[in-house]
């Protein structure tokens, strides 16, 4: 068929402008959706409708105004109602896209820091709070950074190879973090403010609450005017930032070579908050971990003016903490590596 | 140690509850693991209902064959009839005695009067198990006579008595025994401390004691006392009670009062029978090369001769100071005892113990080292209780010593004290503390230490210690004042969370191995001389063995698409004294070269690194999918490791984190488009695909921002060996927008160099 079509003279000479109005409002009004609308702007503003027609055929001007409004706000009608329509069939179509919420999320591969890795970290970052900067130490020390250098007396238990694990006469597998304290103090003059967390060895068999290789996490601070109150608030702050802000510390008198004097941190009972139950044993307070004053021949070991400076020094076990804070039952858990389990945490 | 309290407060008069002087006693001077409750409860006035009697009459009961009936009197004016069933007293004898409504510990309810074969029993005759003061149910306690009828039996024995279990730390051997815990307990509550002082036996029949020490350095201190007449037989009701409760055997009256002294004053004894020394001597020596003895334990010991002996001069009588030998062990036919008080050095005991494997309540006082000068007091109660318990005589006396040290005098400044505790402290209060202790203060602050903390106490700091203790409780809390601090992580700590960041971010779990294996690839790694077990004997080279271990374990429980991975040292052999620790990262995951490469690539990409590999070969890895870079390995895991298919990788974390970048530095990667340009290559399939790209980079210089390879393609329309290698190029300047001459330009300097070192053709 031509694209050309003969005009009918009768048929334009037939409209009427206010007639077509009303119905073309009309039939913008009654649609229903966008392609009805559609439909709707062919038949009024088409090529071959009867609008455009009239347009083409028109001769005077009144006419020609006239028809030129009506499309103008036939336009804007049909504007109007197709974004309402849009709107509207949006609506219906979102309302029928519901899903059941609870139906579980496609799964992603999510990894875990170990337990202790966690537990060390918290550690690093209480005291970078403070100001400490962390230091890593040696696992296989000589014996005199294990016991000469940290003052252990030649009958001192740990030196006997039934506690140690010894690589030669004079090499041993670290017994606690304290030898980096010594190698720390020898390449810096005070203050020193530092952490040193680390795999510790002792020939300890392995049971719940024993394992042969296990972490701790040393503290050392020297400087003009530390004192055992400077300890005891350190330590105090520690706890609470372990344990919880509710939670209150005690300090008791212990024995270490390389402190003096030397106390162990206590922390109220989690369980009883410190009436006493078998959690505690009956005490109210668990402990958590030692630490002391450095003794002054440590000092005076690493060239250090022990009348000038003073220092203190802890020595607390990861394992311990994880113990006492997530409940685990049996250290050796902790070396297992099960999914299950590393997923817990 | 067990402290029962009864003991204790024989020594030391004090006021407050057994909670109390516990409480204070862990604070400020040992480890106290608990406070035991022991023997009849004391509630509702039972204690009231236990009494002394005295048997009036002791007939068998004439309906039951093993039943006796007797009248006790417990002081009521009139006997009561009481069922026994024990045989071990007669008319006569002082009993203890539980009334009707008694509570008693091996009771479910409170005891009741019955009838036993038709006759009433209104009480009971106790045993020691019955009233928790031993565990002897042979027969009743027969106690001594003195106390009156209906005299409270707690006024007689500890029936009811609270027992501290503690630990002194190894500095404080002194607080291993009574003494030294009242002493201590005086001085932290205010008590009166009155320690025992026996009268000492004076000597009759006098006889010479012969006691020659070669060894003085080793034994310091030898007290022998002879004693003659000894009626050897059963320790009285007290000191069996005391012993019990303070964990001891009670064995004979001889070798009671040793342990009993020894738990008095911490100084041990021991007694032998002298008429099994040679000519009644004591030499005490080294050991001879090749010389054993049988201890009292019955076991065979071979000797070194660093093992300190006492000897008759003839041969060995005793292990000093760890244990006798069984052949001068006092026994039942023993009238004649040579009583060993003495001092030994602890270095060569703890030495000689440890290599006997042979720990006694002796050793485990003398290896701390005992105060030479408890000798004397222990010799004279223990000389005291064998004449009062045993009945002897004591004919000899011999004290060998050579100049005692003398008492160590330390300078304190007070202000000193104040600045290492970090509060005020009057001196005054300083002195007080000091004094208590049974320290020495004079006027001008030089401080005298008392004989029993000579070892411990030398400087000034271990008295501002002594200070400090009591007051623990009451140090304020602050913080030091940090003029000069830098809290940050350094560099590589940076970035060695970072590796774990990204490593749990890509789905790994962190796993912890042991550092000590049981092999290890490398035969020169560091290897235990004494392991404690075949499993942990060798110090790690690799983490590889380990995390599969732990992959394994994860298979076991069912885990799919397990990925885990490490960071830890491993010790490699340097030649020198110490091993060279290296923080490795290790790594393991289900999948294949290409997941592996991916979490590599990841890795890398986090740290602003390119990952270059080479072929490389490494022993747990697939052969032919093993990569190199330069900080380690990774590839497929052997088939042979583990089943399924699995990557795995170890890298070398300093030689890794050595190249990586201080800072980014901004470079235009937006204002000017980058021209992308696809080529697909034929190749021979031995050239490897990282060989065209480094040579793309090569020929085209800086301009070719990227060029990745997205696709490798084998079939029909190639020759046999040849694959296509599809390239994606990049070209970008981050000076001005590239011409389509230049691209074309620079896709033909690197097509031209392909061909010419690949014999690469163009395909498309």
């Amino acid at each position: 068929m031509s694209e050309k079509q003969e005009i009918d003279p009768a048929t334009v000479a037939a409209v009427d402008p206010e007639a077509l109005e009303e119905t073309a409002m009309r039939a913008v009004r009654e649609a229903t959706s966008t392609e009805d609308l559609d439909r709707v702007r062919v038949e009024y503003l088409g090529r071959k409708s009867q609008l455009k027609l009239a347009l083409r055929e028109v001769r005077d001007r009144n006419t020609g105004m006239q028809l030129n409004k009506f499309r103008e706000a036939l336009e804007m009608a049909i504007s109007v109602r197709q974004e309402e329509l849009r709107q509207l069939e949006l609506d219906r179509r979102l309302a029928e896209e519901r899903v059941d919420v609870t139906i579980p999320g496609t799964p992603v591969r999510r990894g875990h820091l170990h337990l202790i890795t966690q537990i060390r970290r918290e550690f690093e970052d209480i005291f970078l709070g403070l100001g400490y900067t962390v230091v890593d130490g040696r696992e296989v020390e000589t014996t005199h950074y294990n016991f000469d250098a940290l003052n252990f007396p030649l009958v001192h238990p740990t030196r006997s190879p039934l506690h140690t694990l010894f690589l030669d006469e004079h090499t041993v597998l670290r017994t606690e973090t304290s030898p980096s304290q010594i190698r720390t103090m020898e390449t810096q003059e005070p203050p020193v403010y530092i952490v040193s967390p680390g795999r510790c060895y002792r020939r300890d068999t392995p049971d719940a609450t024993h394992t042969p290789i296990f972490h701790q996490v040393e503290g050392l601070a020297v400087d003009e005017g530390i004192t055992l109150a400077d300890l005891e608030g350190t330590l105090d702050y520690l706890l609470r930032e372990l344990f919880g802000q509710e939670r209150r510390s005690q300090f008791v008198t212990h024995y270490f070579p390389f402190t003096e004097p030397s106390i162990e941190a206590l922390v109220s009972c989690h369980i009883c908050d410190g009436s006493g139950c078998p959690v505690c044993r009956h005490s109210g307070w668990i402990e958590v971990g030692g630490a002391g004053m450095v003794d002054p021949n440590v000092l005076e070991f690493v060239g250090y003016d022990a009348e000038r400076y003073t220092g203190f020094a802890f020595g607390w076990g990861l394992e311990r903490i994880a113990v006492l804070r997530h409940g685990i039952p049996d250290l050796r858990e902790l070396w297992r590596n099960d999914p299950r389990l590393l997923r817990q945490f | 140690m067990r402290a029962p309290l009864s003991w204790l407060r024989e020594y030391v008069t004090v006021d407050p509850s057994a909670g109390e002087i516990a409480r204070r006693l862990a604070i400020s001077a040992l480890e106290v693991e608990r406070v035991i409750d022991v023997g009849v409860p004391d509630v509702d006035g039972n204690l009231g209902r236990f009494l002394v009697g005295s048997v009036l009459e002791a007939r068998p009961h004439a309906n039951a064959d093993r039943l006796r009936v007797c009248q006790v009197d417990v002081g009521e004016g009139h006997p009561r009839q009481i069922v026994c069933g024990a045989w071990n007293f007669e008319a006569g004898a002082t009993v203890a005695v539980a009334l009707p409504g008694a509570l008693l510990p091996v009771l479910d309810q409170p005891l009741r009067e019955v009838e036993l074969r038709g006759q009433q029993s209104r009480g009971m005759i106790l045993a020691e198990d019955e009233v928790g003061l031993g565990e002897d149910h042979a027969g009743i306690m027969v106690l001594p006579r003195g106390p009156e009828p209906g005299t409270p039996l707690h006024d007689v024995l500890p029936i009811h008595d609270q027992v501290l279990d503690v630990v002194p730390t190894p500095n404080r051997v002194d607080l291993l025994s009574m003494v030294g815990l009242a002493r201590e307990v005086a001085a932290l509550l205010d008590g009166d401390l009155h320690p025992p002082a026996p009268q000492d036996p004076p000597v009759v029949d006098g006889e010479p004691v012969v006691v020659t020490v070669e060894d003085p350095a080793g034994c310091p201190r030898y007290i022998g006392r002879v004693f003659r007449d000894v009626k050897i037989g059963p320790s009285p009701q007290w000191l069996r009670s005391r012993l019990y409760l303070a964990e001891m055997r009670s064995i004979s009256n001889v070798v009671d009062v040793t342990n009993y002294v020894m738990h008095v004053w911490g100084s041990p004894l021991h007694a032998f029978d002298r008429a099994r020394l040679a000519g009644g001597r004591i030499v005490v020596r080294r050991a001879r090369p090749g010389e054993e003895l049988r201890t009292l334990d019955g076991t065979l010991r071979r000797l070194e001769t660093s093992d300190l002996m006492i000897t008759d001069g003839e041969r060995s009588v005793a292990l000093a100071a760890i244990m006798g030998g069984e052949e001068s062990e006092v026994g039942d036919e023993t009238t004649e005892i040579l009583l060993e008080a003495a001092n030994f050095e602890p270095i060569g005991i703890l030495r000689s113990s440890e290599r006997l494997a042979l720990r006694t309540a002796g050793s485990n006082r003398w290896e701390k080292g005992v105060d030479p000068y408890l000798a004397e007091p222990a010799a004279v109660l223990a000389s005291r209780m064998l004449v009062d318990l045993a009945d002897a005589g004591m004919t000899g006396h011999v004290d060998v010593h050579e100049r005692l040290p003398e008492r160590p005098v330390v300078r304190l400044r007070p202000e000193r004290t104040e600045h290492v505790l970090g509060r005020t402290l009057a001196a005054e209060d300083q002195r007080l503390t000091l004094e208590k202790l049974g320290f020495e203060v004079n006027q001008d602050w030089t401080v005298t230490v008392p004989t029993w903390r000579a070892r411990d106490v030398t400087r000034e700091i271990d008295l501002v210690e002594e200070i400090a203790r009591p007051i623990l409780d009451a140090i304020p809390h602050t913080m030091p004042l940090r003029r000069h601090v830098r809290g940050r992580l350094s560099r590589d700590q940076r970035l060695r969370r970072l590796v774990e960041d990204v490593l749990v971010g890509a789905g790994f779990l962190e796993a912890y191995t042991w550092s000590l294996v049981a092999s290890d690839p490398d035969p020169a790694a560091v290897r235990l001389p004494d392991p404690m077990s075949a499993d942990q004997a060798v110090l790690r080279t690799t983490l590889l063995p380990g995390l599969v271990d732990a992959a394994r374990t994860g298979l076991d429980t069912g885990a799919e698409d397990l990925a885990l991975f490490e960071i830890a040292r491993v010790y490699l052999p340097s030649g020198e004294q110490l091993p060279d620790e290296r923080w490795h990262l290790g790594g393991i995951l289900e999948g294949g070269y290409a997941e592996t490469k991916g979490v590599l690539e990841t890795l890398y990409g986090a740290l602003h690194l390119d990952l270059r590999v080479r072929r490389g070969s490494h022993r747990q890895l697939h052969p032919g999918k093993t990569a190199e870079t330069d900080a380690g390995a990774f590839g497929e895991l052997h088939p042979c490791v583990l089943e399924r298919t699995w990557g795995a990788f170890e890298l070398d974390l300093a030689t890794l984190f050595a190249p990586v970048p201080e800072r980014i530095v901004y470079e235009d990667v937006i204002t000017y488009p980058a021209v992308r340009q696809d080529i697909a290559v034929a190749v021979d399939e031995d050239v490897e695909v990282g060989a065209l790209v480094e040579a793309a980079h090569e020929a085209a210089g800086p301009l070719l921002r990227e060029a990745r390879v997205f696709d490798v393609y084998r079939g029909e329309q190639l020759d046999g060996d040849r694959k296509s290698v599809a390239l994606r190029l990049s070209f970008q300047s981050p000076e001005r927008t590239l011409t389509d001459a230049e691209a074309a330009e620079l896709r033909g300097a690197i097509i031209a160099l392909l061909r010419a070192r690949f014999g690469g053709e163009l395909r498309a």
